[in-house]
């Protein structure tokens, strides 16, 4: 299995709550506590050398953002807005599980990021 | 005709909507729009001030936000404050911060729709608590928010073909509606949202949302289509045997939890379509609340 990348991760569990997804997750169950999640950068912003990331359910759209932000080094003064379905920004305490269950196709959630105001 | 079952003891609005159980299913929509909440807000002990605070009263909209509506409970608290402890209001209703960003009934609901009436609601200045709530420094944090919630209920209901289509001035009419308490103003448009193709039953899948006092996460959403595979239209109790079961009880037994919408107990052979078209907030959600059914 390939290199895991993992999240500099806020919580205390010991498994990274945010891992590099290696290997295709065929079919979408109830039980995996994690979901897959394809970024997509639009605008100015910059393209994650790593797109696809396992990321548990109950992780918030907040605190992917900030592990997004981290990744890519922005300053602390730019802002990152995330996008599901190219047409709503969630709430930043929503959770991706739920993204997922509503949004996601394909076995995964795809979600695009900017760093100013893309869809309104 | 769909009839609503009312409890007793509630508030002005919901007796109101007992006297339109007959009526137009366009009443109901207005008296959802104009539901209010007797408030009274008291400011947290635990805040300075330089002269005593007097409670603050206010009827609050069931279908707005918490810091759309309180300006004037600022204005009234900060009168008595010194100026540079001015900083963000916040609420907390017995302990519990109130997330600003969940509608006003919802928040009454979930958490006193069984107590007596004022709703008594803490207000804070300091220690803002970073973890529980989101952060909200002006109105246009509001209307992002609610515009997003719009979206999203149109992702689910047409594939945001609707909202797509509405020019930017069609959504801000949306929006200055639920600002200023104009129901004709926000109908106007919002009466699009709630249609769809007359070869469907409804919606692709309803926008709705339940949530629990004492649940692991904070609400449950996921995909419910209104009709089921062979044509069947599906009701709230169908609704809440797939996500729900235990609020559903034999008739021998005692009910544990009560489904609340809007402050009432809507008939669990409501279709959900209905409810979906009828019953959901101007941010076109159907936001149900389970909460213990309380102990006689």
């Amino acid at each position: 299995m390939s290199d895991n990348a993992e999240s500099p991760t806020e919580t205390q569990k010991d498994d990274p709550s945010i891992q590099h997804a290696a290997t295709e997750h065929t079919g979408a169950s109830d039980e995996k506590k994690k979901i897959d999640v394809l970024l997509k950068a639009v605008g100015d912003a910059p393209i994650m050398k790593t797109k696809k990331w396992s990321v548990e359910r109950g992780r918030t759209v907040q605190s992917l953002a900030q592990f997004i932000s981290r990744f890519l080094k922005l300053e602390a003064s730019e802002q990152l807005f995330i996008y599901v379905n190219q047409s709503f920004a969630p709430s930043p305490d929503q959770e991706v599980g739920v993204l997922f269950e509503c949004f996601g196709s394909d076995g995964k959630l795809v979600l695009h990021y900017c760093k100013s105001q893309a869809w309104g | 005709m769909t009839s609503l079952v009312v409890k007793n003891e509630l508030n002005a609005s919901c007796r109101h909507l007992m006297n339109v159980i007959m009526a137009d299913d366009k009443d109901v929509l207005r008296d959802v729009w104009f539901g209010r909440i007797p408030a009274c807000f008291t400011l947290s002990p635990e805040e300075t001030t330089e002269r005593e605070a007097e409670p603050y009263y206010l009827l609050l909209p069931r279908v707005s936000y918490l810091t759309l509506v309180t300006d004037k409970v600022k204005k009234h608290f900060l009168r008595v404050m010194k100026a540079e402890d001015s900083t963000e209001m916040w609420f907390e209703y017995e302990g519990t911060p109130l997330k600003w960003h969940y509608p006003i009934g919802v928040l009454f609901d979930l958490h006193a729709s069984n107590t007596a009436l004022p709703w008594n609601v803490t207000v804070h200045f300091k220690n803002f608590p970073e973890h529980d709530l989101l952060h909200c420094t002006s109105n246009s944090v509001i209307e992002a928010h609610f515009m997003s919630c719009i979206k999203e209920a149109d992702a689910l209901k047409h594939k945001g073909q609707v909202i797509n289509d509405m020019q930017k001035k069609d959504h801000k009419q949306l929006w200055m509606g639920l600002q200023n308490d104009k129901f004709d103003q926000f109908w106007a448009m919002n009466r699009k949202l709630m249609e769809y193709p007359t070869d469907e039953g409804g919606f692709r899948y309803i926008p709705f949302r339940m949530y629990q006092t004492m649940g692991e996460r904070p609400f449950i959403q996921k995909l419910f289509r209104p009709v089921s595979p062979e044509g069947h239209t599906l009701t709230l109790g169908d609704l809440l045997k797939e996500l729900f079961p235990a609020a559903i009880c034999a008739e021998d037994e005692p009910k544990r939890f009560q489904v609340m919408i809007h402050g009432i107990e809507p008939l669990l052979e409501t279709p959900i379509q209905w409810l979906s078209e009828h019953l959901s907030h101007p941010d076109n959600f159907l936001h149900i609340s389970i909460i213990p059914a309380p102990s006689d």
